[in-house]
């Protein structure tokens, strides 16, 4: 049995949980298989650069009871979309739209959708490969009792995204769980926007904080020739924890383009989990991960090539600052069959300060011979001449820093389809540059005149 | 075209000779007295065989470790004899004259004439033959330098303090599975002293070949150069062609003092197993260098031979400026499987490294590059350059790349690239349209895809590379 | 030296050549032009056993021999060339490696001697000289990192120095400024005498004020529908392929 105290605090909060019993055996078989999952220390490999011992500070959490009335973001507001809001992983009613034919809330679903997400969920998500690396897909089936569905029939598109907002506002003192589930079905020539938005109200009071664990997964299904875009934005502050992950099956000639964004956070774990089980498909991905402070981000993208002529670009970037962290593991793998497959993946990172740290671990695992596969890390500061070169237009060191932190990063960020979003980003990660730069600035002063 | 490929890259294990030389050798297993023995035999010093004990207690507790990618039946540790020595050699010859002819012409056969006259000139070799060292040639004239180049269970008794001092400095007993092992019932090896300032005379090579039935091979090599020396080492190995698989688990240690440059060239070419994966030597080897300040260590290897490989070549770069290479083409066929690559540690400031490491995978083998760059918070100013191309011929190989990128200082700059790609159809046309056959014109894109790295080796060692690749990738044209 | 009758040939299954025959004498030079997709660069391909090139029917003789039995490298070593289109980059291999390695392979076969490195060297400088080639274009990997007009030079110079009998140049003047396209021509020129042939595979009539043919064929549709001298190359260029639709059906 589970030897970890929060692994066993997760399976009694489970087991105290007022359950939908339509997911009673799914459940009970995800906590069989969570519990008698080891608990990943370092020398588990899917682990190997991320600590889970501050989620020891999550033994007393509890699923929140009613959902907070918070203000949403005006940028939020003004995506044109079908929103729905979620405050402590409970949904806010009053800040939701109207949904369309094709969603609805698992615990509000008719009769023919009830019988479609029992068909389908857990059918995308990779749970055949290592325990490890699934150990919190298992607690999303254990914690199981609502999630979303979207399920689009043969040849239709959805006329605006799906827009699923989900806020943590807990603080220490009262640190919560909250479980989401996220279920996208695209039938052959859909088309499909979906966005994931995750944020926080609450923020540390002090570095030790640790307020809420969200895990959210999300399954997604493309059909042959069907579209999809998803965003996933993880910007949860300082005191929050989210390890999820989004899995992803594309059929045949199908397109998915991502986009992740993970700023902030105690520690982020996000997994990408992508297999092309269609010849022809295409997956683009782009993302960028930010991390300052004490902060712990980790994306992990698993990309498989299972059928011949599909391609994948992946372009990631990050800055890491202050004492902060960032991993990030990108594995391409290409089966046997796989063959005229084109696979890319960019990985570079910018180092802003010498406390913190970047591990990144590219992988290649190849079965195929008529492939062209590539893929380049890079780990490098700012560039000092880039930095003389704007200061000699005249441009503080500050700005002129912040200017090259952001550039690095707007190239990635620029492909957000949605303005007002994209806009709101822009401006906070301005900010947040200039703080950056501001601080680093002292630092360095402090440290010439010490 | 890939068919026609395919055909041309069965391989003829060339060196899978045996010679019948009458040995003495331990029965199979291995407990505290194997390694009382193995000791008592090289009469060794009591501290020696302390520090082995060390080693095989520290070896019982251990794991056999699982992460790399290949696969490979659970080695019985206790069917392997751990000590084989040519009966002739019992009484030490104390010249050539003296070695049995049969095994002058062994090595004769894999084209190392031990006798000076006739040797490559510029080249002094140790040859060790199962788990001792044969002969080591040109010592006298390295005497006359001042540098010491003799088998290492010589140097334990004639050099203690030396190798006191540094045996286990780079590879400590516990620092791996198959390191310990080592450590407990190493045989022999050779043994490197460049003395302050020197440049070594000529190259240095240790030739070694493993002859004997079921026994497992350890030799320890250590080479320290003291400050500011420089000296290029070289490494051969072949072994006869039989049905069971043997077990190879070398240490190298290098030590590169103040200023000191280290060179290191390997030519691997155990037996390989036959076509139909059976046999073959399993090569879990354990090589690490430490580069003191302005120091630098380079390895070059080329590795065809092998059942399974398991070998990271590493540098630790100690000092500040020190600076690390790895140079490396590794070529499997057939069942074959490596898993090869290197650590850079950079811990001083402003240390360098950089990593070539060339992949050819071909038949239904299966090759991974594994590395690991890691700048400390103390490396201001570390440089690293990693390039990783793997060539794939055939669609049943496969071709795998791991880099671990470890960073935690903002001043360093690590470029990583990686690709991975076939002979394309498009180059062996033109190359035939020109009038060379198929044969000939895989094996030049091959050679011409290990370019970079063949230019690293020393001019005798380069001519054998090349052959080797030409040789693993020979066979009649479909 | 060659004769093509009746050739058929398919890529990928599907037919491109359909029936076409040509006779070329010592010492000629035919230019084949067409519109896009008419079979001309399959033509080179199918002539020098490309892989993927599927003869259904017809014959090729080459000295009376019957080309099609044999393999590429034959063919090449017998005296066939082909200047690429799109000519390959092979990374590390050293232009003056690989030329070597094909001019051994063409001598062995003629039953001459190897040539020594010094005399190959100097063979090489020279031509290399003669198709404006800087000298150190030699060591560097054959093709790699080449400009369109320097990898096209660097096809001509093969072609001196493997000094072929029949030479198929597949769309050479593509691409090239006129600068280069006289150093080509130059090469060309300089080459021609009683014994070697020429196919002048062409899009643009341009090439053929500088390399005058004594035939020149109109292939369209898989097939030779009309041959003429070179004024037939000019009266292409002005008057355009449509014309010649009505003869093509």
């Amino acid at each position: 049995m589970a030897a970890n105290e929060f692994q066993q605090h997760a399976l009694s909060v489970a087991d105290s949980q007022q359950a939908n019993a339509a997911f009673a055996e799914r459940r009970a078989i995800a906590a069989e298989r969570f519990a008698a999952t080891a608990w990943p220390g370092r020398k588990t490999e899917a682990w190997k650069y991320t600590s889970l011992r501050s989620l020891q500070e999550l033994t007393e959490a509890s699923f929140a009871e009613q959902a907070k009335a918070i203000e949403l973001p005006e940028a939020v507001k003004a995506v044109d979309s079908y929103r729905l809001v979620f405050v402590d992983g409970v949904f806010q009613a009053d800040l939701s739209g109207d949904l369309p034919e094709f969603a609805c809330r698992f615990s509000e679903a008719n009769a023919e959708q009830k019988a479609f997400i029992n068909e389908k969920l857990g059918t995308v998500v990779a749970t055949q490969t290592e325990s490890a690396r699934n150990l919190f897909s298992y607690l999303n089936d254990a914690w199981l009792h609502d999630g979303v569905l979207l399920h689009l029939p043969r040849g239709a598109s959805l006329n605006k995204p799906l827009y699923l907002v989900y806020v943590s506002t807990s603080e220490a003192a009262n640190a919560t769980l909250a479980h989401q589930r996220l279920l996208v079905w695209l039938e052959d020539n859909s088309q499909a926007n979906v966005i994931e938005h995750y944020l926080s109200e609450s923020v540390a009071s002090n570095d030790d904080d640790v307020s809420s664990l969200t895990n959210g997964i999300t399954e997604i299904h493309v059909g042959q020739n069907a579209q999809l875009h998803h965003t996933r934005l993880n910007l949860e502050d300082e005191a929050h924890t989210h390890i999820g992950g989004v899995h992803l099956a594309l059929s045949r000639d199908s397109v998915a383009k991502c986009f992740a964004l993970g700023e902030g956070g105690r520690l982020k774990r996000i997994d990408y989990q992508i297999s092309h089980n269609g010849p022809g498909a295409e997956l683009i991905m782009h993302g960028a991960y930010l991390a300052r402070n004490k902060q712990l981000i980790d994306y992990h993208t698993c990309i498989e090539h299972r059928e011949p002529h599909c391609n994948s670009l992946e372009v990631i970037r990050g800055i890491v600052g202050d004492k902060a962290k960032a991993v990030f593991n990108g594995r391409i793998h290409i089966h046997q069959d796989a063959q005229k497959t084109l696979a890319e993946l960019h990985n570079r990172n910018l180092l802003t300060s010498n406390g913190a740290e970047v591990d990144t671990k590219p992988e290649l695992e190849i079965y195929a011979d008529d492939v062209k596969c590539a893929h380049g890390a890079t780990v490098s500061q700012l560039d000092e001449t880039a930095l003389y070169y704007l200061q000699s237009r005249g441009i503080e060191a500050a700005e002129a820093r912040m200017l090259l932190s952001y550039g690095f990063v707007n190239e990635v960020l620029s492909q957000l389809p949605y303005q007002p979003l994209l806009e709101s980003l822009q401006v906070r990660l301005r900010a947040r540059f200039i703080d950056e730069a501001r601080k680093s600035a002292a630092e360095k002063l402090i440290g010439e005149s010490a | 075209m890939s068919e026609q490929v395919e055909s041309l890259i069965r391989q003829d294990y060339a060196a899978g000779f045996h010679s019948a030389i009458e040995s003495d050798t331990l029965p199979p297993g291995l407990d505290e007295d194997v390694v009382r023995f193995i000791s008592a035999a090289k009469e060794e010093p009591e501290w020696m065989l302390e520090w082995r004990l060390k080693a095989y207690r520290a070896w019982k507790e251990m794991d056999e470790p699982t992460w790399a990618h290949v696969h490979y039946p659970e080695i019985d540790f206790k069917s392997i004899s751990y000590y084989s020595t040519p009966k002739s050699m019992k009484d030490r010859p104390k010249s050539l004259d003296e070695v049995d002819p049969e095994l002058l012409e062994t090595y004769e056969k894999l084209g190392i004439p031990l006798h000076e006259q006739e040797a490559l000139a510029g080249v002094a070799v140790d040859a060790v033959f199962d788990s001792v060292s044969v002969v080591t040639t040109f010592r006298e004239k390295l005497k006359e330098a001042g540098v010491i180049f003799c088998p290492i269970s010589e140097a334990i008794r004639e050099y203690p303090e030396l190798v006191q001092k540094y045996l286990g400095s780079v590879v400590p007993q516990k620092d791996n599975f198959y390191a310990a092992l080592n450590s407990a019932v190493f045989s022999d090896g050779s043994f490197v002293y460049i003395p302050k300032g020197v440049r070594c005379p000529m190259e240095l090579s240790t030739y070694f070949r493993i002859n004997e039935l079921n026994t497992g091979q350890f030799e320890r090599t250590l080479i320290v150069a003291d400050e500011g020396s420089h000296v290029s080492y070289l490494e051969g190995c072949t072994a006869p062609m039989r049905d069971e698989n043997q077990l190879h688990a070398a240490v190298v240690e290098l030590v590169a003092l103040d200023g000191a440059r280290i060179k290191y060239s390997t030519v691997q070419n155990w037996y390989p197993g036959d076509k139909e994966g059976k046999g073959g030597i399993y090569n879990f080897v354990t090589k690490r260098g430490i580069a003191h300040d302005n120091a630098s260590i380079s390895w070059t290897q080329v590795e065809t031979g092998s059942a399974v490989t398991w070998k990271y070549p590493s540098c630790i770069l100690k000092g500040d400026n020190s600076v690390g290479e790895f140079y490396s083409v590794a070529l499997t066929n057939n069942f074959q499987q490596a898993d090869t690559g290197t650590k850079m540690i950079h811990l001083g400031k402003n240390t360098r490294s950089t990593i070539i490491a060339k992949g050819i995978s071909a038949g239904r083998s299966d090759s991974a590059y594994r590395g690991l760059v890691r700048i400390n918070p103390a490396a201001e100013g570390a440089r690293n350059f990693t390039q990783c191309d793997s060539l794939l011929i055939g669609d049943r190989c496969g071709a795998h790349t791991f880099p671990y990128i470890e960073n935690r200082n903002a001043s360093a700059v690590i470029e990583h690239e990686a690709t991975t790609s076939k002979v394309s159809d498009d180059q062996m046309f033109l190359c035939q349209q020109r009038g060379l056959d198929a044969e000939k014109a895989v094996s030049m894109i091959v050679n011409g895809f290990c370019r970079e790295v063949f230019k690293e080796l020393p001019m005798e060692f380069a001519v054998e590379a090349g052959k080797l690749l030409e040789v693993s990738l020979e066979g009649s044209v479909g | 030296m060659l004769q093509i009758r009746e050739l058929v040939a398919s890529v990928e299954g599907k037919q491109i050549l359909n029936g076409l025959s040509l006779d070329i004498k010592p010492g000629e030079v035919h230019a084949i032009m067409g519109p896009n997709g008419a079979g001309k660069s399959t033509l080179g391909n199918v002539l020098t056993g490309r892989e993927g090139y599927e003869v259904i029917s017809g014959e090729v003789l080459f000295n009376g021999e019957d080309m099609l039995a044999l393999d590429i490298e034959e063919r090449a070593r017998a005296g066939l060339f082909l200047a690429f289109q799109y000519p390959v980059e092979i990374p590390g291999v050293s232009n003056m490696e690989f030329l070597k390695a094909a001019v051994d392979a063409r001598r062995s076969h003629m039953k001459q001697e190897e040539l020594s490195s010094f005399d190959f060297m100097k063979l090489a400088r020279e031509a290399s000289k003669k198709v404006s080639l800087d000298a150190a274009f030699l060591k560097r990997g054959v093709n790699e990192g080449f400009s369109g007009g320097e990898k096209k030079r660097n096809e001509i110079l093969q072609m001196m120095m493997l000094e072929p009998s029949l030479c198929v140049l597949d769309e050479t003047d593509s691409g090239l400024d006129i600068d280069a396209l006289q150093v080509v021509a130059d090469g060309v020129n300089a080459m021609r005498d009683s014994e070697r042939s020429f196919i002048v595979v062409t899009h643009y009539q341009r090439l053929l004020d500088y390399i005058i043919p004594d035939y020149v064929h109109v292939l369209a549709n898989g097939r030779i529908v009309k041959s003429g001298d070179k004024e037939l190359a000019r009266e292409l260029e002005a008057k355009g392929y449509g014309w010649l639709e009505g003869e093509v059906a």
